[in-house]
């Protein structure tokens, strides 16, 4: 190791003396076998369904849709859009901006679309 | 005003006896760590774990939290991205909370054989047991804690804020987090948590939001934005707007006051250095370097023919002997003569003369009309050869016949090649004599040809790219969904539309229910029409092209301000390459926040701006109200009048006079609604937790290695703290 990386110290050490069991001892061959359950799995397992439903719990606290109407600002600018463009599918608020829009590669319009999650996902 | 990271290591620990609490705030964005009772956290970092590879040894190393990126130039970190143990404000990831805790812990200055000392930490609202246990069980297991209690982060700091008077006992505490957002109604002091209401926004879309269109904005800066730069420029410069539409129509008319609130950021930028047009010094020592070389090349150029005529007169005057002493020697001892010599025989020698001459005249550089009589001396050659051409058919025998068609053969092989020759000539004279009528015209009336020129040029080049525009249809990214329907309807151009309603008529015409095509040996004559079709464009479009090379080759001579346009060549990049010609300015390294400094935070009111279909903040008071199981008019009225807000991404300007205008509107007339802020919003979550734990009553409220073990998964599901002590 070079000298400033340990002066600072950077590189976590691997044997804690106030651990009981060390990361080597319980990950042997560095990292973990083992694959860790995402939230979604989390969830299910839970087995919410089974307790009483006004109890509160991670998943019925979670917000309903917004009952406010839609609003909807241009996509590349951030003004107010109202027009809409059926190729591209993005929004634009004026013909300078419906210009740009035209000339734009596809890569471009996907991540615009992608920033509202209105892009083409082929999986 | 960059969160700044604490990882100094504490001397101190042994000072503390076992019964003071260790509290820990384990947020995803940041960790803190620190001892109950005080009033900052003693350790602070990011919450993030990086595995690269040393590049030195080759092992896999494990840095905890962000550091000095000039120091990570020893490690790879290609394959290795900061990893959170966190999926959106629950822990999943229970290895990289492990290395997280080992850090934090030794950073606290922890020593002996266990941590010695009960611990509080925080957790998400509602967190699931499994995560829950999972946690219990690393600090129990692996740390060897004796007590253990969890708690929410929001409520901690609460209860902080209300014992300061800043919010009454009764209220709403919102709190947006990294990932996530609360609200969450507390009723005498205690949450609420079936009126919790949860918002999966926060302040790390409002960041990535801002990295993308900025990106999007200036694609050739965007290596510059870093996601820490971003975050910088977030919290500088974002604030809210009261009213969204208003605030983007001032943008949108760019008056004076578009301007002020516009904040530009100014890259690093060099100027190139000017390049001096070269001093008339430069340009002749320029001159007389290249004529020194020229000069040099044309010496050894020279030298080297002169060296070559040479050896060939050697091998010429070889051959001459040779030939007078082929002539004197005796007839009989021509064989063994010639074989010591190596040439079969005397046709041989003559044959090697001749050539070995003729490459000698070559490189004299006699004019070439030698050469012309040479071949003439060759066609009255042929004439003897061909004796059988002009013998009748039935005199010759059947070899004789085979012998003469071969004879005919070669005869009108030679005679078609004089015959190109004689056309090349003549075509050389024609166009010698066009050049000499084009410079006449050009010296009798030099604007008007050159004007004549230029708008053959132009009229060209039109047409020329016209064709092109036509085959590759427009050369449109977005123009891949016109209504063309043939194929991937991009090939429009007349002959291939010819040639498709050629086939699909076939295909039709034939005859109802089958088809037939191709049962006819006529059908297959449509083949024939098409491919015509197809020739006659291509031919057309080399005749214009070439004489558009001709037109410009022309203009380019005789005209000092001819510039020819550009081909849209295949092989040429696209016309945005066209004004990089200009220098780059300081301009083009400026980036301007504009509207994306109030259009970003937006998305915490409105989440479906990001495609994120849940309620935003004012709708969640709303939402968090409704829920609440008991229906008291005068506790709701209570709740509105303090309102109380914490978490890192309160800090936006103009956050609270929005909230309560949002309030507003949900709200039946005239109520009091009072919006507040906490007092630190970021580390007041750790200061509340820390203030509880050194609260006597704390012990019972935490639970032990043994009651975990004994009371089992479901009675940790149901345990929750109890704020008020």
């Amino acid at each position: 190791m070079e000298p400033e990386v340990i002066k600072v110290e950077l590189v976590l050490p691997t044997h804690m003396s106030f651990k009981r069991i060390q990361i080597y001892e319980k990950y042997p061959k560095g990292q973990s076998k083992v694959r860790w359950k995402q939230l979604k799995q989390i969830l299910q397992a839970e087995n919410y369904h089974n307790y009483p439903p006004d109890e509160a719990n991670y998943v019925n606290i979670e917000s309903p849709p917004s009952m406010h109407p839609c609003k909807k600002i241009c996509d590349i600018t951030g003004f107010e859009a109202p027009y809409h463009d059926p190729r591209t599918n993005l929004r634009y608020a004026n013909a300078d901006v419906f210009k740009l829009v035209r000339s734009l590669p596809n890569e471009h319009v996907q991540r615009y679309l992608a920033l509202r999650k209105a892009a083409v996902v082929l999986k | 005003m960059p969160f700044i990271s604490k990882i100094q290591r504490q001397t101190d620990y042994d000072l503390f006896p076992s019964s003071t609490p260790i509290v820990i705030d384990n947020g995803a964005s940041y960790f803190r760590i620190g001892w109950a009772g005080e009033n900052e956290p003693r350790v602070v970092f990011r919450n993030i774990v990086q595995r690269p590879r040393h590049k030195a040894t080759g092992e896999t190393v494990t840095i905890v939290g962000d550091h000095d990126p000039a120091l990570l130039r020893y490690f790879d970190c290609t394959r290795s991205g900061p990893r959170s143990a966190f999926d959106s404000n629950v822990v999943f990831q229970f290895e990289i909370m492990e290395y997280i805790l080992d850090f934090a812990f030794d950073r606290l200055g922890a020593n002996g054989s266990r941590i010695d000392h009960p611990v509080l930490i925080t957790e998400c609202v509602c967190n699931p047991v499994q995560s829950r246990s999972k946690m219990a069980e690393l600090l129990f297991e692996t740390y060897g804690v004796p007590s253990v209690a969890f708690g929410v982060d929001a409520a901690f700091s609460y209860k902080y804020n209300q014992q300061h008077g800043i919010c009454d006992k009764d209220g709403l505490a919102i709190c947006p987090g990294f990932t996530t957002t609360h609200v969450i109604p507390f009723v005498d002091g205690e949450p609420v948590y079936k009126g919790c209401c949860r918002t999966n926004i926060g302040g790390y879309h409002v960041t990535d939001h801002l990295k993308q269109l900025l990106s999007l904005k200036y694609p050739h800066h965007m290596a510059r934005f870093t996601w820490e730069k971003v975050e910088d420029l977030k919290m500088e410069h974002c604030y809210v707007a009261l009213d969204y539409a208003l605030e983007a129509q001032l943008f949108q008319k760019g008056g004076k006051e578009a301007e002020d609130k516009s904040r530009c950021w100014q890259l690093p930028w060099v100027p190139p250095p000017m390049e001096e047009p070269p001093s008339e010094e430069e340009i002749a020592r320029k001159a007389a370097i290249r004529e020194r070389q020229g000069q040099r090349l044309r010496e050894m150029a020279e030298a080297k023919r002169s060296s070559r005529i040479n050896e060939l007169e050697n091998q010429l005057h070889g051959l001459e002997f040779l030939l007078q002493q082929l002539e004197q020697v005796q007839q009989e001892e021509i064989q063994s003569f010639l074989s010591e010599t190596g040439y079969v025989s005397k046709q041989e020698i003559e044959s090697t003369l001749m050539k070995v001459s003729q490459s000698l005249r070559k490189a004299k550089g006699e004019p070439k009309a030698e050469q012309a009589e040479n071949e003439e001396k060759a066609d009255s050659s042929t004439s003897e050869k061909y004796p059988l051409v002009n013998v009748p058919d039935n005199v010759l025998t059947p070899e004789q016949l085979k012998e003469k068609k071969r004879q005919v053969f070669l005869k009108t092989t030679t005679e078609g090649r004089q015959r190109a020759k004689q056309k090349r000539f003549e075509e050389e004279l024609e166009r010698e004599k066009k050049n000499q009528q084009d410079e006449e015209r050009r010296l009798e009336n030099p604007e008007l040809y050159l004007d004549q020129m230029h708008s053959k040029y132009k009229e060209l080049y039109e047409k020329v790219e016209q064709r092109k525009r036509l085959k590759t249809n427009g050369g449109h990214a977005n123009g891949n969904n016109l209504s063309g329907g043939v194929g991937r309807g991009e090939r429009l151009n007349a002959a291939q539309r010819e040639r498709m309603r050629l086939l699909t008529t076939a295909a039709f015409d034939r005859g109802k229910g089958e088809d037939t095509f191709g049962a006819k040996d006529e059908d297959w004559q449509l083949y024939k029409l098409m491919s015509k079709d197809n020739d006659d464009d291509d031919d057309g479009a080399d005749v214009d092209e070439a004489e558009l090379a001709r037109v410009c080759a022309r203009l380019q001579e005789i005209d000092p301000t001819f510039v020819p346009k550009p081909e849209l060549t295949a092989a040429q990049p696209a016309t945005a390459e066209a004004p990089r010609a200009r220098p780059l300015t300081k301009e083009d390294f400026q980036i301007v926040l504009g509207v994306e400094r109030f259009r970003c935070p937006e998305i915490l009111f409105h989440p479906n701006l990001v495609g994120i279909d849940q309620a935003g903040f004012d709708e969640m008071t709303g939402v968090s109200i409704r829920r609440l199981p008991s229906k008291d008019g005068a506790l709701e009225d209570r709740l509105t009048s303090s309102v109380f807000m914490t978490g890192g991404c309160c800090l936006f300007p103009g956050i609270s006079e929005r909230l309560e205008a949002g309030i507003r509107m949900l709200r039946p007339c005239g109520l009091p609604i009072k919006v507040v802020r906490a007092l630190d919003p970021v580390r007041d979550a750790w200061r509340g937790a820390s203030v509880y734990a050194a609260n006597l009553q704390f012990p019972q409220q935490t639970f032990s290695r043994a009651d975990y073990y004994e009371k089992g998964e479901d009675w940790l599901r149901r345990y929750q703290l109890r704020y008020t002590l």
